[in-house]
């Protein structure tokens, strides 16, 4: 079985994958995107899986431990496999503001659109992805709310080892998650 | 809700199938299901719209609406999930189609294999999308099926097993169709394959369909079988008589595939018709039909679609059941009227926003046509896919650029973003060619303006807009871009590849040439085009020149264009109706005759005939060829004025003034026909009162058009 962290950048997948490895699952990172201002304790990501799309087989290293796969990319996901995956979800205005944050920081060129067409096509994107994934038998979903894990940790760490059929140190993944890291947070209304 | 007409329907698809081809077969007793069939129910011509491309086309027949209005605008669209292209999908339709209206009513309904059928839609029945069929590795490797092909999801292991691949083809499949397998050097000629995977695909789709007739309670079903279309694109140009630069072995090889794919298909029609029972309604239509003869195309333009070129503008409909009638011909059917049609049959009411008829002509009796303002906005499940599912190429596009910005993706490849770019051009260019079809002129206009500007070197976009401008009445400007365009640089004219070169049994699929990109001309090849007459642009500088009223220099262009293309569409109409103005009546008739043998149901050459025939005073013969033009084409107005002419002269006064009647109830405008009228009604048999109305009518009009002719 694959473990995958997913959704959209900027949506808690980082976090999720520091509360993992916390709580024991084997990671598959390369550690080639360093730790920066928009992510301190690093991306956990793995440089390879980019080229998933062309090279679907390069899954395989992934057997047995936990991967960040981008919503973009799950579409390449090969069927041969087993799949749990926990599918990070957060407003998307704080989304947006978060990838605006960051993309300004990286000094490159997003979308040439503006927010709320951004927002609008964000969410067709997910639609899709939902209705991908809902067809995919050899996978399995847990939809995790980024704010409850703030709010929760430690329910929220239960839940993920209950989805993934795994004994975890919970206490370590809860211990993760830290308040001060939440920014791009959207006015309660 | 009227009464309805039909228990079940079944709708049969075969692109590409062609009453030419046809008729030899059913003379020679090859296709015994079809002669049954067509002896039991009425048959026609099913004109098709254009651009004549398949994925349009059959979501106007599933829609009743065009493609404007529907939104399947090619073969190819951009793919969000991958960044690059991907066939046209169902989350692209915008508009229900017939099982969609179906499952909001309640009837249990099936589709398989439709053009943009991908993902399957949930409705209330089975749906088997168009990619099911493809095999898409080696027999002996795993084979899934793609997510999204089957609808309900839990049958598609059952459906899975029901697909049949191409190694699968045996030799007991292939030597009926081609006897001389055993001489082709496999090596160097892919016929073979070509054919096992047309001919296993097809199958996959017939075992699909038989298992539902077999095991699920039906209302509704409709099925695409693609195998005429794909076959004909392969082996046509080896279909007898045998094609000038066709090596004669290899036109004995293949020379009885077309026929042998409308034989097979008769043979799964009477499968179909047994499973079907005899209290079902029967719909075999198809989008177009496939040049077969001397009209065969010498070689497919470079250029995406290119091989829409070899198709016709007649498909076939052919149609039997309960309040059918029976051994009859209908005339004047489009393939947007098949959904129409089935309403009624179901006695649903037609909406008015779709824009074909009912074929009440069809019918034993007219039925009762009930009509709603649209089906779009009535309420209930449809089994369509949630509107939010359908994501717009550019927000797709935005989407992945701020990916890419992220750092989590990797930037596209520049052939992903050719192949984006292309498919995205073509779709404007198909709807911009649709309005054109709609006489939508200012719409097209628009798009073929923005076309031209972005690609300046595309003549095909030229000449669409100089045609434009022409149906606009801008002579001039339609005249400045004629000139640009004879003086225009090679690149982008059109190259053309060989109908069929030697070690190659198969021309490209739709969907294949679809993806082509445009190929870059070498410079001998350059220059050889360079070289070449743009007939094209004279025929439009023709039309031109004939509406200034310069015939001699509208006479020059046109035979310009016929010595560089003589099969050019319309264009012989065009030197006929030039002839016509020049009194030249011998050679009228000629070219009329022409544009006859070239297509036989061309309602302009009949009508044209039956003035020609008018100036000879052979004027039996002009009512017999103006009754063939309005019985092609009823709405035609000339057609039935010229009609009347006829048989006023032959002393047929009371169908005379019916068909002058007929003629002004479509162009009242018609001055001409006011004072026939008038003179009729004169007779001492006929209506003075009625005289005098349209003797008024005519002076008036006489008086209007003097005024506004200029000093």
């Amino acid at each position: 079985m694959i473990t995958i962290v997913s959704g959209l950048p900027r949506s808690g997948t980082s976090l999720m994958m520091q509360m993992l490895a916390a709580g024991g699952v084997p990671i598959l990172s390369d550690g080639e995107r360093v730790p920066d201002a928009d992510n301190p304790r690093g991306y956990c990501e793995w440089e390879r899986i980019k080229k998933l799309p062309q090279d679907p087989v390069c899954i395989a290293e992934a057997e047995g431990k936990a991967v960040k796969v981008i919503s973009q990319l799950l579409f390449a996901l090969p069927a041969d496999r087993e799949y749990r995956i926990v599918f990070m979800e957060r407003p998307l205005e704080e989304v947006v503001a978060s990838q605006a944050e960051m993309i300004r920081r990286r000094g490159t060129s997003g979308a040439a659109v503006p927010q709320a067409a951004l927002i609008a096509g964000l969410r067709a994107h997910l639609n899709q992805v939902n209705a991908g994934l809902v067809q995919r038998r050899e996978l399995l979903v847990h939809r995790q709310e980024y704010h409850q894990v703030l709010r929760d940790p430690l329910g929220s760490s239960e839940n993920i080892q209950s989805f993934l059929g795994l004994s975890l140190n919970t206490q370590a993944m809860a211990r993760q998650v830290d308040p001060s890291l939440y920014r791009n947070r959207t006015q309660p209304a | 809700m009227s009464e309805p007409l039909a228990r079940k329907v079944l709708l049969i698809g075969w692109d590409a199938a062609d009453w030419k081809v046809i008729n030899p077969l059913l003379d020679q007793g090859l296709m015994p299901t079809l002669d049954d069939f067509v002896n039991h129910g009425v048959i026609g011509n099913l004109a098709t719209l254009r651009p004549v491309l398949s994925p349009m086309l059959w979501n106007s027949i599933a829609t009743g609406k065009r493609p404007d209005k529907h939104g399947i605008l090619g073969f190819m669209e951009p793919d969000p999930q991958t960044g690059g292209v991907r066939p046209v999908t169902s989350t692209s339709r915008k508009v229900k189609a017939i099982w969609n209206i179906l499952t909001q009513r309640g009837y249990k309904t099936h589709v398989l294999g439709w053009f943009a059928g991908h993902p399957a839609e949930p409705i209330n029945g089975i749906s088997v999308s168009d990619l099911f069929p493809y095999a898409v590795g080696p027999l002996d490797k795993p084979w899934p099926l793609p997510p999204g092909a089957v609808h309900p999801e839990n049958m598609r292991d059952q459906f899975a097993a029901l697909r049949m691949h191409p190694a699968e083809v045996g030799e007991a499949a292939i030597l009926p169709w081609v006897p001389r397998a055993a001489e082709i050097d496999q090596e160097k000629d892919k016929g073979l394959q070509s054919f096992a995977k047309i001919l296993s695909e097809n199958c996959s789709i017939h075992n699909a369909a038989t298992w539902i007739l077999q095991n699920e309670p039906w209302d509704f079903l409709a099925v695409y079988y693609n195998g005429i279309d794909h076959f004909c694109h392969g082996f046509m140009n080896y279909h007898p008589p045998r094609m000038e630069g066709i090596p004669e072995q290899r036109f004995e090889i293949y020379k009885d595939v077309v026929n042998g794919a409308y034989r097979f298909h008769d043979m799964m029609l009477q499968t179909l018709l047994d499973l079907a029972g005899p209290d079902t309604t029967v719909i075999i239509v198809s989008d177009h039909g496939f040049h077969s003869d001397h009209l065969r195309p010498r070689g497919i333009p470079l250029e995406p679609a290119g091989p829409a070129v070899q198709h016709r503008q007649f498909g076939i409909v052919c149609m039997k059941g309960d309040h059918i009638k029976q051994d009859e011909r209908i005339y004047g059917a489009t393939l947007l009227d098949v959904t129409p049609t089935i309403l009624t049959l179901f006695g649903l009411p037609v909406g008015e926003d779709m824009d074909g008829r009912v074929l009440v002509q069809a019918f034993e009796q007219p039925p009762k046509v009930a009509r709603i303002p649209s089906w779009e906005s009535e309420a209930g499940e449809c089994g369509m896919h949630p509107a939010d599912l359908r994501m717009d190429p550019a927000a797709a596009q935005a989407v992945l650029q701020q990916f890419v910005a992220l750092g989590y993706i990797q930037p596209l490849s520049e052939d992903q973003e050719k192949a984006v770019a292309t498919a995205v051009r073509e779709q404007q260019y198909n709807l911009a060619r649709a309005y054109l079809d709609s006489r939508r002129y200012s719409e097209a206009l628009t798009i073929f303006e923005e076309l031209t500007t972005k690609w300046a070197d595309e003549a095909r976009f030229m000449q669409h807009l100089a045609q434009c401008y022409l149906a606009l009445g801008r002579r001039a400007e339609a005249k400045d871009l004629l000139q640009r365009l004879l003086v225009l640089k090679p690149k982008a004219r059109a190259a053309q590849k060989p109908a069929q070169a030697e070690g190659e049994a198969q021309a490209p699929t739709e969907l294949e040439a679809a993806a082509l990109t445009e190929t870059v001309v070498s410079p001998e090849a350059a220059s050889e085009e360079n070289s070449k007459p743009r007939p094209w642009a004279d025929l439009l500088m023709g039309i031109i020149h004939f509406e200034e009223g310069d015939m001699d220099a509208a006479l020059a262009s046109l035979l310009k264009a016929e010595s560089a293309d003589p099969h050019l569409p319309d264009l012989h109409l065009r030197i006929g109706e030039t002839y016509l103005r020049q009194k030249r009546t011998d050679d009228a008739d000629r070219a009329f005759q022409h544009a006859l043998e070239i297509d036989g149901d061309s309602p302009e050459a009949h009508l044209g005939l039956a003035v020609v025939r008018l100036r000879q005073r052979r004027n039996e013969e002009a009512a017999e060829q103006a009754l063939l033009a309005v019985g092609l084409q009823h709405f035609l107005p000339l057609g039935h004025f010229y009609l009347g002419v006829a048989l006023a002269r032959l002393g047929h006064r009371e169908r005379s003034a019916l068909a002058f009647e007929t003629a002004l109830s479509m162009l009242p405008g018609l001055m001409a026909a006011h004072r026939w009228l008038a003179a009729l009604y004169t007779h001492p048999t006929g209506d003075l009162e009625k005289a005098t109305r349209h003797r008024e009518m005519f002076l008036r009009m006489r008086r209007q058009r003097q005024t506004k002719a200029p000093a």
